[in-house]
């Protein structure tokens, strides 16, 4: 199988870099509406993130993951209202727009 | 014929490959190990081939090629003798190391009598099988983890079934990320989504309210359903984990639903699914059974909404997705680390990837944040 690029990167806003305010972590950011954010890490972000180093596995079969990271996520928050990061404003998610059901 | 749309009127193609018959490397979940345990073989169709899944008198569970070396009979046809399975056509004797170790009529087996096993692994009363079109054994980090609550009294057993799908599965793989289709399939109502794929993993967090348009009213004193907190991984291509967590208005319910399948060919899978539920003050004794029950059927009635949609849908190789939708695309790059090999894997299927969609903090909030960002910044810049 090929992989193929997201219809949605090709036709719209793409990845955009961010440092993360609290390590300088260099990731890939995209907002698709204010509800949604994607974030895109490579290897040498993984490792540098701070939140991650100092994280410890939760409970549960799957609590070996790594859930996010706060500072990272406060700086998006950040960049997103100062405009760094760009939002459409016309799109409020699945769950405002899902119709009545009989 | 009159054509309504072309190519050159901009109608959109759908595109798709053939679904590959190479099969995904990596661990298998064929089932609950007691299933074979019944002192006779058992013929499984996996990975577009047949297989034998025998207990040897040592307990072990093995899994070989189910033609014979000898002349291609059916050993899963055959019958246990001690630790090895004998061929049904001449009683050539196998072991669960794919040595064949004796032929009763003859005093030597000849050189070359060694026919195709599969490492497994047992573990939570189920039986994995190490799937590698390489060959190679499945590597210390790549690791089915341990359901804790599975061999735990205050558990109930499994509640297990299986059934066969025939389509490709890369249809049930893509629902970790389907986000709508949980509201228009299953009724349930994500207020909070989040996809997280990283190494050979791939994770859903959900957090959903019950759509009271659809669940039937809670019976005169019994708890009502008000949403559920679901965390699922897919340890590797096949098997995902839900740590399901189901919110009544009087209390919580613990679960740990198993989704896996494994491929019998390229156009079929048998699709697995398990629970089981944690005993508590509000669920003592029987009643978690009945509620394991229960809910074991509630998701099979969700896995046949999705099979019905399977069944006649068509594979598609160049969804058309909306801002809405989750992130499709990525997860079949992730998706296509187990169908190359290992020196093949690229950084990008295997690089953290988040996607989130979190509609607790309302729009109006984030506007008025954002004018007020507005404001003070107008402020600041007038001279002084
Ligand atoms: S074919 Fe199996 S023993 Fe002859
Ligand atoms: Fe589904």
């Amino acid at each position: 199988m090929t992989i193929r690029e997201d219809n949605r990167l090709l036709d719209g806003a793409p990845m955009l870099p961010l440092r993360c305010a609290q390590c300088g972590t260099r990731v890939r950011v995209r907002k698709s509406s204010w509800h949604q954010t994607s974030i895109q890490w490579d290897a040498e972000a993984m490792d540098a993130c701070l939140e991650r180093r100092a994280s410890t596995p939760g409970g549960g079969p799957n609590g070996g993951r790594f859930p996010s990271c706060e500072a990272l996520r406060q700086t998006i928050k950040q960049a997103a209202l100062d405009g760094a990061i760009p939002v459409p404003d016309d799109h409020y998610g699945p769950v405002a727009t899902v119709p009545e059901t009989p | 014929m009159t054509a309504v749309g072309s190519e050159h009127d901009g109608v959109r193609a759908i595109e798709a490959e053939a679904a590959p018959t190479r099969f995904a490397r990596g661990w298998h979940c064929l089932g609950l190990s007691s299933r074979f345990t019944d002192g006779k073989p058992h013929t499984v169709k996996a990975f577009g081939q047949k297989l034998v899944v025998f207990a040897s008198g040592d307990g072990k569970l093995n899994v070989l090629d189910a033609y014979c070396r000898h002349m291609g009979g059916d050993l899963s046809q055959g019958t246990i003798k001690g630790n090895e399975i004998a061929c049904p056509f001449h009683d050539w004797r196998w072991g669960g190391d794919g040595k064949c170790k004796s032929i009763p009529y003859s005093r030597r087996v000849p050189l070359r009598a060694r026919t195709a096993a599969w490492t497994t692994m047992e573990q939570d009363g189920l039986l994995f099988v190490w799937n590698d079109p390489e060959g190679n054994p499945p590597p210390a980090d790549v690791t089915i983890p341990v359901i804790e609550g599975a061999t735990r009294d205050d558990w109930t057993d499994w509640v297990w079934s299986e059934t066969i799908v025939h389509t490709n599965c890369r249809e049930v793989v893509d629902n970790v990320v389907d986000m709508a289709h949980f509201f228009y399939v299953h009724y349930s109502f994500p207020t909070y989504f989040k996809n997280i794929f990283e190494g050979h993993t791939a994770t859903q967090i959900m957090k959903g309210s019950g759509r009271p348009d659809a669940r039937p009213p809670a019976r005169n004193g019994e708890p009502q359903m008000t949403g559920n907190t679901s965390i699922a991984t897919y340890h590797g291509p096949s098997f995902m984990i839900d740590d399901l967590t189901y919110h009544y208005d009087t209390m919580d319910i613990k679960s740990v639903l198993i989704n896996a399948h494994y491929p019998i060919d390229a156009n079929s899978f048998v699709l697995h699914s398990g629970i089981i539920v944690q005993r508590s003050d509000a669920l003592e004794g029987e009643a978690a059974d009945v509620m394991a029950r229960k809910l074991g059927d509630f998701i099979l009635k969700g896995f046949d909404q999705d099979i019905q949609i399977w069944k006649n849908k068509t594979r598609i190789d160049n969804p058309l997705l909306c801002e809405e939708d989750g992130p499709v695309y990525q997860l079949r790059r992730w998706y296509e680390q187990f169908y190359v090999d290992v020196a093949d894997v690229t950084p990008e299927m295997v690089e953290r990837f988040e996607y989130e969609l979190d509609t607790t903090r309302p729009v109006e909030a984030w506007r008025k944040e954002v004018e007020a960002n507005l404001a003070r910044r107008a402020a600041e810049s007038q001279p002084a």
